[in-house]
C-alpha cells in the first residue's frame, strides 16, 4: 500500500521532520556503500576467512575485470545508449592479441596493443552505426555480441588459449607492497582518468548534457554524434584493456572468455547510481556497485552456502540494491 | 484507494452550513514548505459550484503548486481541502479523480494512434471480464463528441489544437469530473480557437460542471471567468467573487504587485549603421530567400503564418534546418556558406534560442550554471580542461544580470518556472557573445513581468552593437521591441514594415492571405 500522507500535517516539529527526512536520505544516497559495508560484516561473521587480508586482495582482484567492464558499460549508458557487446569484445579482442603473439610470431607487447586497438575499433564501429546509420543502440550492440562471441569461438576453434608470454602474464600476478596485487591499481587509474574526464572536460560535460537531453544539446552547439561516437570508442578502448587484464590474470582465454560477465557489468553501474535514461552516474558510485557485486559474489563462494542456492541468492541481494534505488529516486531524488 | 473522509478538526467550526452549499472546492490555509522555501503560504480559496474560476499569477508565484495539490499530485504541508464540504485526507491523484477532480495540463494527454474515441475512453474501457467492448466504446464516445465537432473515427493525431484540448476536457468530464483544472487551455490557440474553446466552456458550465482556469492573459480572465483569484509569490494576492468588479488595470497590480510599466522600445533610423549581416539567396526547406541586410544594433522581427518561413530562415541561418545553399556575412567575413551545425554558428558568432525550451533549450536535469556554461565551454577551457574559476564567475555574471529566481546557480533548472528557465536559455547564447542573436518567440508562455524583463535584456543588448532577430507570432511583441517587421508568406519576405508603421492593427492585416495550415 501506498504512504498515506495527510494533508493536515501536525504543526510541531517540522525542523525534526525535516531532519529526519535528511538522514533516511542521506542513508538512501549512500546505500550501496552502507549495503557493502553490511555485507562485508555479515559475510565476515559467517566466515573469518572472509575479513583476512588475503580475501579482501582477492576482492580486489576480481573487481577490477569487472569495474572495467562496468565502466565501459556505464559510458554509453551516460548518454543515453546502451553496449551489450562490451563483454564479448572483451573476450574477442584479447584473444586477436594473444593470437597476435603466438600465431604471427609478433612480441607480447605490441600484439597486446593491437588486441587493445582491435576493441577500440569494435566500440568506434557501434558507435558509427548508432549515430550515421541511427541503428538502434540495444539492437545493434546485441547482434555485435553474437558476431563476437561467435568470431571468438571461431578463432579458438573451441579451445582454451593458453600459448601466453611470460610479460603478457606479469601484470595479472604481479603484486606490490605487502602481497597486495598490482591489477587493482590499473582500475584506480581507470577510475581516476574517466573521473577527472567526466567532471572536468568539455567531453565529460557534453556527455552528461547529450545524455539528459539531446535535443538541447545540439542546439546548444556540441556535435552530438561525435560525442556518442567518442563514448563508444573509449568503451570498446576501456573493453580491450579489461580483456588483457582478464587474460593475464588467468593466464588463459578460453572460447567463451568474458561473455559470463554480461549481466553483472551492465548491473553494477545502474546499481552504482548510472541512469539507464542518461545523464545521470559518477565514478564513485560505479565502484560501489562494482564492489557490491563482487562481495555478494565471493562471500557466496567462500561461506558455506551450497552451490545450488547461490545464483538465486545473488540475485536476490542484487534485487534489494536495485529495490532500494528506486525507492531513493522516488522520494528523496 | 478512496478518498478517508477524517474527523474534523476539534477547533473545527466545519460544517455545511446553507452558504457553503454550493461551494465546490474550499482551500484552508493550505501552505507547502520546500526546506525553508514557501512556495505556497497560507492560501484559502473558495470555489462556487457551476462557475469558472480564474487563477492568476506570475510564473513562480505558486498556481502550479496550488494546483498540484488540489489534483493530488503533492500534498500540502498544512492546511485543508473541503470537496463539497468534506475534508480530504491523503488523497493521490486517482483518488481525487475518483472524486470528480481533474486536471487537464498544457500537454493534451493524447495518444496520437488511437481514434479520439479511443482516447475519450482511455483506462476507462467499458468491458466485461477483461475484454473491451467495442460496440459500447464508440457508441458512448459518439454520443459523448456529439456537438464538439470532433468525429470519433478519426486518428487523434490529425486532430487540431483546440480539438485535442476539447478532447481532454470531454475526457475528464466523462471519468466523471466535477472539477476540471484548465492549465493554460489556450496556449497556442488563434483567436476564433479560443472563442469555440470558450463558448465550449461556457456550455458545460451551464450543465454545473466548475472550472478553475489557470491563464497569464488578463483578457481572457475577464472574458470567460465568474470569479478571479491572483497569487503572488506564494500568497493570495487579492482577487473577487464577482469579475464583473473587476478591470484588466486592476488585475495587472495585483499580479505584480505595482503598477506594470510595459516596455517600449525607443525607435530610430538604422540607415546610417553599418550592415552587419547579409544574407544573400538562401535557399532551405520551405525558404526561399534572395537577400537580407540587418544593420549593426538593429533588432528584426520575423513573422508569418505556421511553413510561412520566418521560422525556418532562422533556424536555417542557425545551422539547424538541413542542407541549405547560400550565404550569411557577417561584419568582415565575405560570403560564407551558411553554418552546417550549431556549433559553427556559435563560432562565427550566431546564436538562436529554441522556442520551445524544454524540448531543445534546456538540459533539465543539470544546474543553472552548467546550462548558462553550455554553449561556449570552449571558450573557457585549455587543452580541453574546463576552467573552473572562468566558468564559475561567467555563471555568476549571467545569473545575476538576468535576474533569475533561484536559491543559487546550483540549483536544478527543472525545478524552475518557465520564465526562468527561459533567462537561463538566454544566458547560455549570450555567453557566446554573439554578433547576431537569433530569439524563437523568446516570450512565449511567460508571464508579463517577466516578459518586460527578456525584452529589456534584449534592447540593452541591441544598443552594445548585437543585431537582434525577433521570431513572433506576438503582435504586441513585435509593436513593443523591433524596429523592423518582416512578414513571411511561402518561404519569403512578403512585406516589411518599418519604424513607427509597426502597430498592431498593421500587423493584424499584414499575412492577408491566410493559407491552409493543416
Amino acid at each position: 500500500m501506498s504512504t498515506v500522507v495527510t494533508t493536515t500535517a501536525p504543526k510541531d516539529t517540522p525542523d525534526k521532520e525535516v531532519g529526519m527526512h535528511r538522514i533516511i536520505g542521506w542513508v538512501l544516497h549512500n546505500v550501496v556503500w552502507i549495503w557493502l559495508v553490511a555485507l562485508i560484516l555479515g559475510f565476515g561473521m559467517f566466515n573469518e576467512f572472509f575479513l583476512t587480508v588475503l580475501n579482501m586482495q582477492n576482492i580486489t582482484v576480481q573487481a577490477t575485470v569487472l569495474g572495467m567492464l562496468g565502466l565501459a558499460v556505464a559510458l554509453p549508458l551516460l548518454v543515453a545508449e546502451i553496449d551489450l557487446s562490451i563483454p564479448a569484445n572483451l573476450g574477442f579482442s584479447s584473444a586477436i592479441g594473444a593470437l597476435a603473439y603466438s600465431d604471427w610470431g609478433l612480441p607480447w607487447f605490441p600484439a597486446m596493443l593491437i588486441g587493445i586497438a582491435v576493441a577500440t575499433l569494435v566500440g568506434f564501429f557501434n558507435g558509427l552505426c548508432i549515430t550515421k546509420l541511427r541503428m538502434v543502440s540495444l539492437i545493434q550492440t546485441l547482434s555485435m555480441m553474437i558476431i563476437l562471441q561467435g568470431a571468438l569461438l571461431a578463432l579458438t576453434q573451441g579451445k582454451t588459449l593458453t600459448n601466453l608470454s611470460d610479460g603478457y602474464v606479469w601484470i595479472g600476478q604481479a603484486t606490490t607492497i605487502g602481497g597486495w596485487p598490482l591489477m587493482p591499481l590499473i582500475l584506480l587509474v581507470a577510475l581516476a582518468l574517466i573521473g577527472v574526464l567526466l567532471r572536468m572536460t568539455i567531453l565529460g560535460r557534453s556527455i552528461y548534457a547529450v545524455g539528459g537531453n539531446p535535443l538541447a544539446s545540439n542546439s546548444a552547439g556540441i556535435r552530438v554524434d561525435r560525442v556518442k561516437i567518442i563514448t563508444y570508442t573509449i568503451a570498446g578502448f576501456l573493453a580491450g584493456v579489461a580483456g588483457f587484464l582478464l587474460a593475464s590474470w588467468q593466464m588463459a582465454i578460453t572460447s567463451n572468455q568474458g561473455s559470463s560477465y554480461l549481466l553483472y557489468a551492465i548491473a553494477a553501474p545502474i546499481i552504482g547510481g548510472v541512469s539507464v535514461f542518461g545523464g545521470r552516474g559518477n565514478v564513485v558510485g560505479i565502484l560501489g556497485g562494482v564492489l557490491l557485486l563482487t562481495v555478494i559474489q565471493v562471500g557466496l563462494a567462500i561461506t558455506n552456502v551450497p552451490s545450488f542456492y547461490v545464483g538465486m541468492i545473488g540475485g536476490f541481494m542484487i534485487f534489494i540494491a536495485v529495490a532500494i534505488d528506486a525507492v531513493r529516486v522516488r522520494y528523496f531524488a | 484507494m478512496a478518498i478517508q473522509t477524517a474527523t474534523p478538526p476539534s477547533t473545527g467550526t466545519v460544517s455545511a452550513s446553507g452558504d457553503q452549499a454550493d461551494i465546490a472546492l474550499r482551500i484552508e490555509n493550505v501552505s507547502k514548505a520546500y526546506g525553508a522555501f514557501y512556495a505556497l503560504r497560507s492560501v484559502s480559496l473558495n470555489i462556487r459550484r457551476g462557475s469558472i474560476h480564474g487563477l492568476l499569477g506570475e510564473n513562480g508565484a505558486g498556481k502550479s503548486t496550488l494546483v498540484g495539490i488540489i489534483s493530488g499530485q503533492r500534498t500540502p504541508s498544512s492546511g485543508e481541502i473541503f470537496l463539497n464540504g468534506k475534508p480530504i485526507v491523503g488523497a493521490d491523484v486517482r483518488a481525487m479523480e475518483e472524486a470528480g477532480v481533474f486536471l487537464v495540463t498544457q500537454e493534451p494527454m493524447i495518444i496520437d494512434h488511437l481514434s479520439a474515441a479511443e482516447n475519450l475512453m482511455l483506462g476507462i474501457w467499458p468491458s466485461k471480464g477483461g475484454f473491451v467492448r467495442w460496440r459500447t466504446l464508440k457508441a458512448d464516445a459518439a454520443r459523448m463528441l456529439t456537438g464538439s465537432g470532433i468525429d470519433p473515427n478519426v486518428n487523434a493525431g490529425r486532430l487540431n489544437a483546440v480539438a485535442r484540448r476539447k478532447l481532454n476536457i470531454l475526457r475528464a468530464m466523462f471519468s466523471g469530473g466535477k472539477v476540471i483544472i484548465l492549465d493554460e487551455p489556450t496556449a497556442a490557440l488563434t483567436v476564433p480557437d479560443r472563442s469555440q474553446l470558450f463558448d465550449f466552456m461556457r456550455a458545460l458550465k451551464n450543465d454545473g460542471v466548475t472550472f478553475i482556469f489557470i491563464s497569464h492573459y488578463n483578457d481572457e480572465i475577464l472574458e470567460i471567468c465568474d470569479a478571479v483569484s491572483v497569487l503572488r509569490d506564494g500568497s493570495l494576492a487579492g482577487g473577487s467573487k464577482d469579475i464583473a468588479a473587476m478591470t484588466s488595470g486592476q488585475l495587472s497590480e495585483l499580479v505584480l504587485g505595482r503598477d506594470l510599466v510595459l516596455f517600449q522600445r525607443a525607435r530610430r533610423s538604422f540607415a546610417d549603421e553599418p550592415v552587419a549581416i547579409r544574407l544573400r539567396n538562401v535557399a532551405a526547406k520551405h525558404v526561399k530567400l534572395e537577400e537580407l541586410d540587418i544593420r549593426r544594433g538593429e533588432i528584426v522581427g520575423f513573422t508569418g503564418l505556421p511553413g510561412a518561413g520566418a521560422k525556418e530562415l532562422a533556424k536555417t541561418i542557425f545551422g539547424l534546418n538541413g542542407t541549405a545553399t547560400g550565404s550569411v556575412s557577417l561584419a568582415g567575413n565575405e560570403g560564407e556558406p551558411l553554418p552546417d551545425h550549431p556549433q559553427a554558428a556559435f563560432d562565427r558568432g550566431i546564436a538562436y534560442l529554441s522556442d520551445d525550451r524544454r524540448k531543445d533549450g534546456v538540459v533539465g536535469h543539470l544546474s543553472i550554471a552548467e546550462n548558462i556554461a553550455l554553449s561556449s565551454l570552449e571558450r573557457r577551457a585549455t587543452f580541453g580542461f574546463v576552467q573552473g574559476s572562468a566558468e564559475s564567475s561567467l555563471c555568476k555574471t549571467y545569473f545575476n544580470s538576468m535576474g533569475i529566481k533561484a536559491p543559487n546557480a546550483g540549483a536544478v533548472v527543472n525545478t524552475l518556472s518557465g520564465g526562468n528557465q527561459q533567462k537561463v536559455c538566454l544566458g547560455r547564447v549570450l555567453a557566446t557573445e554573439p554578433k547576431l542573436l537569433i530569439l524563437d518567440e523568446p516570450t512565449r508562455g511567460i508571464d508579463v513581468g517577466v516578459k518586460q524583463d527578456v525584452l529589456r535584456i534584449i534592447d540593452a543588448l541591441s544598443k552594445t552593437g548585437v543585431s537582434i532577430i525577433i521570431v513572433s507570432t506576438d503582435t504586441d511583441e513585435l509593436v513593443r521591441a523591433v524596429d523592423r517587421v518582416c512578414v513571411f508568406r511561402d518561404g519569403t519576405i512578403h512585406e516589411t514594415i518599418i519604424g513607427d508603421d509597426i502597430t498592431t492593427e498593421r500587423l493584424r492585416r499584414a499575412p492577408s492571405k491566410p493559407e491552409t495550415v493543416r
